[in-house]
């Protein structure tokens, strides 16, 4: 072991330093709080990501480790390490709330954190070598690995950045307050006309369709018509609105209808890291895998 | 059209299908073709008219969204053969179609079964088609897996290469699978992904996939290693499909259940 070149036990090693490292953090400060995260933070964090991965490389020469850690040998016991936790995950009751079990909340387990935050290190870390020695043939690889490091950097670093806003519209009237999860009052700049809600029903009383027909009013001047229902929210103004719910015990009648508000400002780089790796994972089929031996 | 008829454009479909399959083993290229084709034909029409005497897509209960299972199986299979030639692969979409066929022969209830609202999007169909056949694959390598450990010394590198084929494939339609379903997820509650129960086993599993991949690229000579990975990767697939349904953890959590009640 540490004899060069290296391969997978010095990975298994280096994600045990990260889980007992994680331990220690987790006894010290606590669980990740990743409210701490919220704007400007998370910009900083990812321009502190950038510039180490950016010097990382630039010392790969001269530190033998950084130059192990863009190689297959390297992601292995990472992938290992970050399976198991997340299959402890699946098996371990999840929880909201103060002081529960470090492992009932998985989320804000250090270790859990470093060993995400590791992986997307080194598949950052192999992606620039790969884009750095451009060729067309790169192109698999690249889409692979810079999307699943944009898709996941993005979601978790713009995690703090969403609001979410309830708001409640009464049958003829027009609201412009919402609340958040906490019960706190906001305004969101739209205004919501609601003209009719509509609940159908399948013949065994089964719902098959909700639906909201309204007017959205925004502080800049628009005025939008459309019907929000299941499946299909209505876009305004950076914020999607989505049908949420009614007042169960009016049924059909119900005299309001309730809307869910979702802004996400990093949502553009979420989804830019998905269709990358869309892309990726047909190149995956027709152009990674191994062509089939000839008998 | 209605469902009356189903049993004689199946019958006609998988017969054609079948062939197309034998004579995928038989290396007869343009019969192959002939006859997958044809056979997709026959069932496309069955659903063409059902979709106009319905006077809508049928994709609304389960009986009709598993008769596009059952018709993009071959498509699937056949797309598949084209590109790498495979001789297995349309036995085995067949194979499933075939399944799918069934259960909608053998089972006439599921018909008048209506979707919950959430259920009615673009996105259902590619979301779990898609993932049925990734299981299809990642199963058929699983099963290739025990195949190569029991016999040991006695595989071949062919053997290893033709599982570590299909396990590429698999994980690409797996991926898709994933990534629709954030995508739809997105659309209906406004968040692409939640860690629900079955999210957390969806990650897992993909997780435990790459292991394998990139475990083939740094020991090449580890297969039998890469074999138990497989195994294990495939335990998860199972837990994410229906064993969560049994898990404590994931009891009344997850919006998937309602795939079981």
């Amino acid at each position: 072991m540490w004899v060069k070149p290296w391969n997978m036990k010095e990975g298994f090693l280096i994600g045990g330093g990260l889980l007992v490292t994680g331990l220690l953090l987790q006894w010290v400060l606590g669980p990740v709080e990743w409210g701490l995260l919220a704007w400007p933070v998370n910009l900083i964090l990812l321009g502190l990501m950038a510039v180490v991965v950016g010097v990382l490389y630039a010392l790969r020469r001269k530190v033998y480790v950084f130059e192990w850690m863009m190689h297959s040998g390297a992601a292995v016991p990472c992938l290992s390490y970050a399976a198991a936790l997340t299959i402890l995950m699946g098996l371990l009751p999840q929880v909201k709330g103060t002081d529960v079990p470090w492992l009932s909340q998985m989320l804000r387990f250090w270790p859990f954190v470093l060993i995400w935050t590791w992986m997307m290190l080194i598949s950052a870390l192999a992606a620039l070598n790969h884009l750095l020695r451009w060729k067309l043939r790169e192109i698999p690889f690249l889409l692979n690995h810079l999307g699943v490091v944009i898709a996941i950097v993005a979601a978790t670093l713009g995690n703090a950045d969403i609001q979410k806003l309830q708001l409640t519209a009464f049958t003829g009237e027009t609201e412009w307050r919402a609340v958040d999860d906490a019960g706190m009052v906001h305004e969101p700049g739209l205004a919501i006309e609601l003209h009719k809600f509509t609940l159908e029903e399948y013949d065994d009383g089964t719902p098959k369709r909700f639906a909201s027909d309204i007017s959205v009013y925004t502080e800049d001047g628009k005025n939008v018509r459309g019907t929000v229902e299941v499946n299909k929210p209505l876009k305004v103004n950076g914020w999607k609105i989505y049908q949420y719910g009614y007042d169960v015990r009016y049924g059909a009648e119900s005299p309001y209808s309730v809307f869910q508000l979702v802004r996400d400002p990093w949502i553009f780089w979420v989804y830019l890291g998905i269709f990358m790796m869309i892309a990726g994972a047909l190149c995956l089929m027709f152009f990674m895998a191994p062509k089939p031996m000839k008998s | 059209m209605s469902w009356d008829s189903f049993i004689w454009f199946a019958l006609g479909a998988v017969l054609l299908w079948a062939a197309g399959a034998f004579f995928a083993w038989k290396e007869k290229k343009a019969l192959v073709y002939l006859c997958t084709l044809a056979g997709i034909a026959v069932f496309f029409a069955f659903i063409l008219g059902m979709w106009i005497s319905l006077e809508r897509p049928p994709l609304r209960t389960m009986g009709e969204t598993r008769l596009w299972y059952s018709f993009f199986l071959p498509v699937a299979g056949i797309i598949v053969y084209s590109r790498w030639r495979y001789k297995w692969i349309l036995s085995f979409s067949t194979l499933l179609a075939i399944v799918f066929i069934c259960v909608n022969l053998f089972k006439p209830e599921i018909h008048s079964k209506s979707l919950m609202p959430a259920l009615q999007s673009p996105w259902f169909a590619p979301h779990v088609i898609v993932y049925m056949f990734s299981y299809a694959l990642l199963g058929a390598a699983t099963v290739m897996a025990i195949y190569m450990l029991i016999r040991k010394d006695k595989t071949t590198e062919k053997e290893v290469n033709l599982n570590d084929n299909m396990v590429y494939v698999g994980l690409t339609f797996l991926t898709f699978g994933m990534l629709f379903g954030a995508l739809w997820a997105k659309e209906a509650w406004g968040d692409y992904w939640t860690w629900d129960p079955k999210e957390t086993w969806a990650a897992a599993t993909w997780l435990c996939y790459l292991a394998y991949l990139h475990l083939c690229k740094a020991r090449p000579n580890e297969w039998r290693l890469a074999c138990v990975v497989l195994l294990v990767s495939f335990v998860c697939l199972q837990i994410c499909w229906w064993g969560i349904n049994y898990l404590p953890s994931a009891q009344g959590l997850s919006i998937h259940t309602y795939n079981v009640k």
